[in-house]
């Protein structure tokens, strides 16, 4: 949430928009130095998220610190930076920061995990005695950044000496175009599986609930609205009704946050209550049926919903419209398709009548 | 190689567009507009088309003419007010040989009329009809 106005502006517009957990930068994620945290800024934030009741807050760090640098000087800046995420974090009463593990620009995958386990036990050993946790996210493998395959997270850990304030943050867009397949129940299960085996859900401390604009194993991140991009709505329903991660805070990172994320929140608590996600789909007549409706109209099926239950939907709305299905081909997105066709949110779907062109 | 258009279609153009040197036949078809259907004086016609979808399909006629015969294929539909006697969709196919240009400019004009989504309106002197297939539906005023 945004932090514009001061920090615990991100916890109260939070909860105007009915979020239980958010995520916050405790600085400006695209510089090196901060002025050391006001402890009254702290304590109004503390007060703050007593007053809303906002479960859960968590941090991301910034996006210049990279804790796999070869660059003897990047890597101690990014040291003592991230740091002072922990010392800001810990102010406030977060219980993460969240990190993109970080990229070994060149220098090689082994040398960079190397550098990673080396800067986070020198971390964790600097700030022993605090409570905030650091959470390595998952991360979408582009270009030398590190954390795309769950083996490497695992090493990680393992490395550092599998600390208690050691967790993971499992991005799905990032996951899904690091190569995991999460779209379905089966591959859902799957990838949960391995990410169980090779690093342990008991270390799975925060979700980030992204869909992905770019397809899986392309390793571009892209976020995009939940169920609007190649994952697909079923996976967030899987996440939320998961009784394995009931406990864990997810966090939505999708675009035009000001306006969507309200929209993505209300997504995710519909999919939750065991709802099925009402969706918009543009209709578009031709021939003698653009007559009734020339402009085509928009209109609300439930998730699920077929071309067929489609027209019976249209028919209820304007008897004239009835029967078109069995008048006319169907195209959905400017493509023929059969009466069972599953629709999807934002999907054209065009009534085509015998032609008569020529 | 494929559109609709609003304006007139200019055939001379269109067949330059598939007139290249390796083709020694360039065949062309004009679908046109006539006066008379099914027993009743035409005025004018009006095509309409689900646009991006029309040309799309007319890409995918011109492409699957060029795998099965070789031949290059360019397609134009005029949509909107069209009156007697003027063209409202053009074919060009230009081939190394006739034999082929005949036959895959019979099969472009035939697929277009089953699978590109474009349709007519007859104005008659009594009333205006949309024509689906067989069916001519009269159409609200």
């Amino acid at each position: 949430m945004p932090t514009a106005g001061g920090l615990s502006n991100s916890l109260t517009g939070g909860k105007e928009i009915g979020c239980t957990a958010v995520q916050l930068f405790t600085g400006s994620p695209r510089q090196w130095h901060h002025p050391p945290l006001d402890p009254e800024v702290a304590a109004k934030f503390r007060q703050t998220q007593a007053e809303t009741g906002i479960a859960v807050a968590v941090a991301h760090d910034s996006y210049l610190i990279n804790l796999a640098a070869p660059d003897p000087d990047i890597l101690d800046r990014s040291r003592k930076a991230f740091r002072r995420e922990l010392d800001r974090s810990e102010m406030l009463g977060l219980p993460w920061v969240v990190t993109h593990m970080g990229a070994h620009l060149d220098s090689g995958e082994e040398a960079g995990i190397a550098l990673l386990i080396e800067s986070t036990r020198a971390i964790l050993e600097e700030t022993e005695g605090m409570q905030v946790g650091i959470a390595m996210e998952t991360t979408a493998g582009q270009g030398t950044g590190l954390g795309y395959r769950f083996e490497q997270i695992a090493r990680v850990l393992e490395g550092a000496g599998a600390h208690p304030r050691l967790g993971v943050c499992l991005d799905t867009c990032h996951i899904f175009v690091a190569g995991y397949d999460i779209r379905d129940e089966e591959s859902y299960q799957k990838t949960f599986a391995e990410f169980d085996r090779l690093i342990g859900l008991d270390r799975l401390k925060v979700i980030h609930a992204n869909d992905a604009k770019k397809p899986l194993g392309s390793r571009v991140d892209r976020h995009e609205h939940l169920g609007e991009g190649e994952i697909g709505i079923e996976t967030f329903r899987l996440l939320v009704t998961d009784p394995r991660l009931k406990n864990i805070p997810i966090i939505i990172e999708t675009p035009d946050s000001e306006t969507m994320h309200a929209v993505n929140l209300a997504k995710l608590k519909r999919l939750a209550a065991g709802g099925s996600l009402g969706m918009r789909v543009t209709v578009r007549f031709f021939g003698h049926y653009s007559d009734f409706s020339p402009d085509g109209m928009e209109v609300s099926v439930p998730g699920g919903a077929t071309v067929a239950s489609l027209s019976a939907i249209l028919a209820e709305k304007d008897g004239r419209l009835a029967g078109i299905e069995r008048h006319c081909r169907a195209a959905v997105n400017e493509e023929y398709v059969a009466p069972d066709a599953v629709l999807q949110e934002g999907d054209e779907v065009a009534f085509i009548p015998p032609m008569s062109g020529g | 190689m494929c559109r609709i258009t609003q304006e007139p279609i200019d055939v001379r153009a269109l067949e330059a567009k598939v007139a290249g040197a390796s083709n020694g036949a360039v065949l062309t078809f004009v679908g046109q507009v006539r006066n008379h259907s099914r027993q009743r004086e035409v005025a004018y016609l009006e095509y309409n088309a689900y646009i991006p979808m029309a040309e799309k399909q007319m890409r995918k006629i011109a492409a699957e003419a060029k795998a099965r015969w070789g031949v290059d294929v360019a397609i134009e539909h005029r949509i909107g007010r069209i009156e007697l006697q003027e063209a409202s969709v053009v074919i060009c196919v230009g081939s190394p040989h006739r034999a082929e240009a005949f036959e895959a400019c019979r099969y472009c004009i035939d697929t277009l009329k089953e699978t590109v989504p474009i349709w007519k309106k007859e104005v008659c002197p009594d009333g205006a009809f949309w024509i689906e297939g067989e069916d001519a539906i009269q159409a609200q005023p």
